[in-house]
């Protein structure tokens, strides 16, 4: 290889590793480490003057601090006179960012675990768990003894601490500071929930908050942090938007993962022509769809709906949806107390019952999987809500066995265990993120897939000035 | 003719690693924390809600780089609010830094080594800072490193008014733990109208010391160890030792930025040092519960004054020498 080299960041050493083994190439020594205060530290230790230097970093893991390590590479090999610095991102980092709080197909916030799941399990309603906005006073007042837990955690800081009582169930709260004018002695213990969850509670939230919040895009800011570090091109693989590719004034060579999905599908699944290709979220149809021509097998489709607004007396008393003979089928849900079948819900989430209005999920499944094998196929399971709640329509739908297919499984929070109780009888995804874990917590029940030899050669293409194009249909 | 702008409001915004700094400010300006903030999901990428206007504001954001665990954390969701104010079309972007990170690493001390300080000044002009306000920066050469203003503000006029005040400085005798500090030490012992002293040390590695020699006559005086930063405090323990044993009565430190990671606060515990003083710079109220020995200078009212003198087009160049009010 030509002044080939290729480092490692610590996200995914081993897929870097098995990158240098189809190329057949040592792998860059590079000393990563932190100083004592927390700074990453950097030094590349072979010399890459005048080389052709690839970085892999995964987005997963401790993102941020693996995000800027990768720039400090970057900017470490540009000023070591490196001739081209390649960012090779198997995940591309922020490449989901849901444009409201509580998107539907977003990844939730971070939510407290629960000791277990079951079949039937749904994620809670997800909220903020932690403060949102301090005026002057309040913050004097925070309880500073508590020590920090993490960046994310917050909500050990605890503002003017008073018993839990009922009215500080977010569902009152939201009817108290209707009541008066938010501004007017902002008061920080009132708000925080309702007015954070436009998408959720629908018309009262909407006239509580003059403004209408919205969560700040960083697609852009990613890549214009990686073109300042000194990137002069970028490999990734599957993003979840097209359109990202856009963002950034430096080549981007999104790879697909397809021909490898395509070749599980038709190797390793017996008839595999009989089963049906499941999308499912209207979003990820598109992509399905390519699959499911790809290999000429029939297609369906899930599809979530969040608008009807029922009053209390309508909402089915049980709403585990029975499975019906039609094309269509429906699932209700209870969003207010946010649990499918409404028999795990806290007291305090009773609350919600209480208003008159409320908004009901749909889930619809758009084919027909009676007896059938269901593949699922996605690009990026997270918080693996939208694939458990999918297996669990199809397996009611009477689907005979559920596959899930996804290119990069993050599994954040309690995904794993999610999935486990789950109607997935397998799980199939690739090591764009190290996945170590996901096989020690599912054994058998996972399968993963290596993407190395489509990066390998990728950048053996790149090095050598080939076009790249012949990947995308062929993989490998 | 230029066009005359309409009147705009400061908004004080505030990340994650320093709340209780920005509720200092805030109450000094007398204005509420602006309703935006950050969170993360649970896949650990930062997430910024604005909610509230800042179209055509004047925005200051204040964060400083702290955390074992998560000063990249902090860095990106500075980054983030930068862009998000940017997007929602503020006015002008000035980040409050007070201890600004990545500063040691501002030189190419080995080969293949980033120069991060540099690195972070991109990164935040990229993101669409348009003024950067810090304190006592590590080597002032890192001002060089950004295309936008940068205010380096000083904190030695509050460590002044500290001395001038708690200690019996005419007595006393002003040391610097390195050669490196000379300078700023000599500028306070002029004011001060005292001597001072130079501790000259021999590092190995980073982080790690091996000899000390002191040079000057600190015989039965009061020696006021300044530096910028107290890290893992090997030195400053290091130096008390060294002036105690050269017939000092007792070691008072004072420093700028008391990051004090790892053990730094059982080596104070158990140091020579009588007291330890930093300013507020970085969050230290879980560490003062440990440490009876440290204290702190409130620097709030300097950064509030000179985000107060920016937005309303006043020099600030007072704030270098003065205490304001």
């Amino acid at each position: 290889m030509r002044d080939l080299l290729v480092f490692s960041g610590s996200s995914n050493k081993g897929l870097a590793e098995r990158i240098c083994r189809c190329l057949g190439v040592e792998e860059g020594e590079v000393s990563l480490s932190k100083f004592s205060n927390g700074e990453t530290s950097v030094t590349m230790v072979d010399s890459v003057r005048e080389k052709d230097v690839y970085i892999v970093q995964s987005g997963s893991g401790h993102v941020n601090d693996n995000f800027i390590e990768m720039l400090i590479m970057i900017s470490a090999c540009k000023m070591a006179s490196a001739k081209r610095v390649t960012a090779v991102l198997p995940l591309f980092p922020y490449s989901r960012q849901p444009d409201v709080p509580y998107n539907r197909k977003g990844a939730p916030l971070v939510s407290k675990t629960k000791s277990s799941y079951t079949y039937d399990s749904v994620p809670s309603t997800p909220r903020p768990s932690s403060r949102n906005f301090y005026s002057a006073s309040d913050v004097q007042k925070l309880d500073l003894n508590q020590p920090r837990q993490s960046g994310a955690n917050v909500s050990n800081l605890v503002l003017s601490p008073a018993p839990l009582s009922p009215a500080k169930s977010p569902f009152f709260k939201s009817r108290v500071t209707s009541d008066a004018p938010a501004d007017k002695g902002y008061h920080p213990t009132a708000l925080p929930t309702n007015a954070s969850s436009p998408g959720l509670k629908g018309s009262d939230v909407n006239s509580l908050v003059g403004y209408k919040q919205w969560i700040a895009q960083s697609g852009t800011l990613v890549a214009n942090l990686l073109t300042t570090a000194g990137a002069d091109h970028i490999i990734t693989m599957d993003l979840h938007d097209p359109q990202f590719q856009g963002f950034f004034d430096i080549p981007v060579d999104n790879l697909y993962s397809k021909p490898l999905l395509q070749h599980y599908i038709a190797n390793y699944i017996p008839n595999y022509q009989k089963a049906v290709i499941v999308s499912p979220d209207a979003g990820g149809a598109k992509r399905a769809t390519s699959v499911a021509d790809a290999l000429e097998m029939e297609f369906a489709l899930i599809h979530k709906e969040r608008r009807q607004k029922l009053t209390s007396d309508t909402v089915p008393s049980s709403n585990s949806g029975t499975p019906s003979n039609g094309p269509y089928s429906y699932f209700h849900s209870n969003l207010s107390t946010a649990s499918l079948s409404g028999g795990t819900s806290s007291p305090m989430l009773h609350g919600g019952s209480l208003s008159k209005e409320k908004i009901v999920a749909t889930t619809m499944l758009v084919g027909d999987v009676e007896d059938k094998v269901c593949i699922i196929v996605d690009d990026l399971v997270d918080t693996s809500y939208t694939i458990t709640r999918a297996a669990k329509l199809l397996k009611a739908q009477g689907a005979k066995y559920v596959y899930a297919i996804v290119t990069h499984g993050v599994f954040s929070g309690d995904a794993l265990r999610r999935i486990r109780s789950s109607g997935i009888d397998k799980l199939v995804t690739t090591d764009s993120v190290p996945q170590e874990d996901l096989v020690a917590e599912l054994g058998d029940m996972v399968e993963v897939l290596d993407v190395s030899r489509i990066f390998a050669e990728a950048i053996r293409r790149i090095n050598n000035g080939e076009s790249v194009s012949m990947l995308f249909d062929h993989g490998w | 003719m230029s066009v005359q702008k309409s009147p705009n409001q400061i908004k004080l915004l505030s990340g994650n690693s320093h709340l209780e700094l920005t509720g200092l400010i805030a109450g000094k300006l007398g204005i509420p924390i602006s309703k935006v903030s950050a969170f993360q999901y649970t896949n650990q990428e930062t997430a910024v809600i604005i909610g509230e206007s800042v179209r055509d504001e004047d925005v200051y954001i204040v964060q400083t780089g702290t955390g074992v665990d998560n000063i990249n954390d902090y860095v990106m969701e500075l980054l983030i609010m930068i862009h998000a104010c940017k997007a929602a079309s503020a006015r002008r972007i000035t980040v409050v830094m007070p201890c600004f990170p990545y500063a040691r690493q501002d030189k190419k001390d080995k080969s293949r080594a980033p120069i991060t300080a540099k690195l972070i000044a991109n990164l935040l002009t990229t993101a669409g800072c348009h003024h950067l306000v810090t304190m006592d920066l590590h080597a002032s050469q890192i001002q060089g490193f950004f295309k936008i203003p940068v205010d380096n503000l000083y904190a030695e006029p509050n460590v002044l008014k500290y001395i001038r005040e708690s200690i019996d400085y005419r007595n006393a005798i002003i040391v610097s733990p390195d050669a490196g500090g000379a300078k700023r030490v000599a500028a306070i012992a002029d004011k001060l109208d005292t001597s001072f002293a130079l501790i000259h040390k021999e590092r190995a590695r980073a982080n790690e010391i091996s000899r000390m020699v002191l040079v000057g006559d600190v015989t039965d005086k009061t020696c006021i160890l300044i530096d910028d930063m107290a890290d893992t405090c090997g030195t400053l323990c290091k130096a008390s030792d060294i002036l105690l044993d050269n017939g000092a009565n007792e070691v008072i430190a004072i420093v700028t930025h008391g990051i004090f990671s790892s053990d730094a606060i059982e080596k104070i515990n158990k140091s020579s040092l009588k007291k330890i003083i930093c300013t507020n710079s970085l969050p230290l109220s879980s560490k003062a519960e440990v440490c009876g020995r440290l204290e702190t200078i409130d620097i709030s009212g300097t950064l509030a004054e000179a985000i107060r003198r920016q937005h309303y087009g006043e020099s600030v160049s007072y704030l270098f020498n003065n205490v304001p009010m």
